[in-house]
């Protein structure tokens, strides 16, 4: 089972979610940055005929990882861009210890929203091409 | 083989390089952003091949070298040794695949049934000359369906497994670390599963399409039937350092299943690589088919076609002929001629033998 929060976070719009973070700076008070960088994550992959788990390749991501009173505020999104995912652990960080809880709660439900509504539609087009096939 | 150390034509060297880098011409963020959109399964197929999954890079790789692939792909492969490995993320499933195509060559009435998704299978070839001549040619939009398809599909083999048309086996329990990694161990043969299929999906497409398609003419023991081609995005699902499992985002993906019968229950290959590109997964999904037993030196030997769809080597391997050869060549021309000299010297067979 995957946490939806924190799956809404990575796949949030980089503006919004950047934008919406900075609110989040002064609240939080003194943060320790414990990593920012880029990298790799190796994707694998189980094969449908004989069950065996492979490497398909790797994923370039960015990773930011903080800490304030003893709290851990982790992003990680595909791509280079750092500051989007520091943004994304200071909203995690900023949850876990209850800043601004409302103001990320409507954030991450707006953005979950967005996203599904994004998934749906790619969903209405992949529906209009399915097959009635009649054979003779 | 020997080499000879060389002096010289560093100007000539830069210079050349010059020439080459002159008719790309400069390049910037918008070209590489102009190249991401307008050719995502070129983007596609340089992340498969680069075995890297990035389109800003595979955008950017293909504007510094001009879309020589097999440059760009080497550009990434580089590229990529320079970036730590963060982790390793949770096996893909099927039933967790965001599915935007899937069809059965094989069964017409699959779970889920046949979605076509985006493809140019049934589509009129015809080159939209009239853009040469200031049209814009604009796509008919798709007029989408109510209700949306739904996302989440199990794979054919499965629903043939539950009707006793195959056999599977239990799940491989490997995770994290301990799945056979090629970056980082030698490809030894017998190859493990995970290796040949870890080189399959790096693999460079031509090669594979050609070994593939000498198996589908023929030169296999396996005819393919497409029991199943997929594209569809996965998620990348990662660990939170408390613990907690999420999605770090989407990548794009294809497999194929392909399958033959033998005996009572039906075989199957399988290949699955980064990006949409289907041709290089049913070709090497027809390659695992062929694999088992198949005679050393034939194309659907498992070292033959792993080797040879290797793009970086191979193309390396080709392209290093163009270097200086000096002195193994001569050592070659020294050997003709002494073998010409040899035959000069000998009596010619009239001299030696008396006539009859």
């Amino acid at each position: 089972m995957t946490d939806a929060t924190l799956s809404t976070l990575a796949r949030a719009d980089a503006a919004r979610l950047k934008h919406f973070a900075e609110t989040l700076i002064e609240p939080l008070g003194d943060i320790e940055v414990v990593q920012s960088r880029s990298g790799l994550v190796m994707l694998p992959m189980r094969d449908t005929a004989q069950g065996t788990a492979f490497h398909l390749g790797e994923v370039l991501v960015s990773e930011a990882h903080i800490r304030a009173q003893g709290r851990i505020g982790y992003g990680m999104r595909r791509g280079t861009d750092l500051e989007a995912a520091m943004a994304m652990a200071l909203v995690d960080l900023a949850q876990q210890m209850g800043v601004s809880t409302k103001a990320c709660a409507a954030f991450c439900d707006a953005e979950a929203a967005a996203q599904q509504d994004a998934d749906t539609q790619v969903l209405r087009k992949v529906e209009a091409t399915r097959v009635d096939m009649e054979t003779f | 083989m020997a080499y000879v150390a060389t002096r010289g034509g560093e100007r000539a060297i830069e210079q050349a390089e010059r020439l080459f880098r002159e008719e790309i011409g400069p390049f910037d963020q918008a070209r590489v952003n102009e190249i991401k959109q307008a050719l995502p399964y070129l983007i596609d197929r340089v992340m498969g091949e680069a075995s890297l999954y990035d389109e800003d890079l595979a955008a950017l790789a293909l504007a510094q070298t001009g879309g020589e692939m097999f440059e760009a792909v080497l550009l990434l492969r580089a590229w990529r040794t320079t970036q730590p490995r963060l982790t390793v993320a949770s096996p893909i499933e099927q039933d967790g695949l965001f599915t935007h195509r899937r069809i059965s060559a094989a069964f017409k009435d699959i779970p889920g049934g046949q979605v076509l998704g985006p493809t140019l299978d049934y589509a009129h070839r015809i080159l939209a000359t009239d853009v040469l001549g200031g049209a814009t040619h604009a796509p008919a939009p798709v007029e989408a369906a109510d209700k949306p398809a739904p996302a989440h599909l199990p794979s054919v083999s499965a629903w043939q497994a539950e009707n006793d048309l195959v056999d599977l086996p239990d799940p491989d329990p490997t995770i994290g670390n301990d799945i056979p990694d090629l970056t980082r161990e030698p490809l030894l043969f017998p190859a493990k599963r995970a290796h040949t299929l870890q080189s399959l999906a790096r693999a460079e497409t031509g090669g594979t399409l050609a070994l593939g398609y000498s198996a589908m003419r023929g030169y296999g023991s396996a005819h393919p039937t497409v029991n199943e081609v997929r594209l569809s995005e996965a998620e990348i699902e990662v660990a939170h350092p408390d613990g907690r499992k999420f999605s770090a985002g989407r990548v794009k993906i294809s497999q194929a299943e392909v399958v033959d019968k033998k005996g009572e229950k039906l075989s199957l290959g399988f290949a699955a690589t980064f990006g949409w590109n289907e041709v290089k997964c049913i070709s090497a999904a027809t390659l695992d088919l062929n694999s088992p037993g198949a005679a050393k030196g034939a194309p659907t030997e498992e070292e033959f076609f792993l080797y040879h769809t290797e793009g970086v080597e191979s193309s390396g391997f080709c392209i290093h002929f163009k270097l200086p050869h000096y002195v193994t060549f001569q050592s070659s021309l020294d050997a003709m001629r002494d073998a010409r000299a040899k035959k000069a010297a000998r009596p010619s067979s009239s001299e030696t033998e008396p006539a009859e």
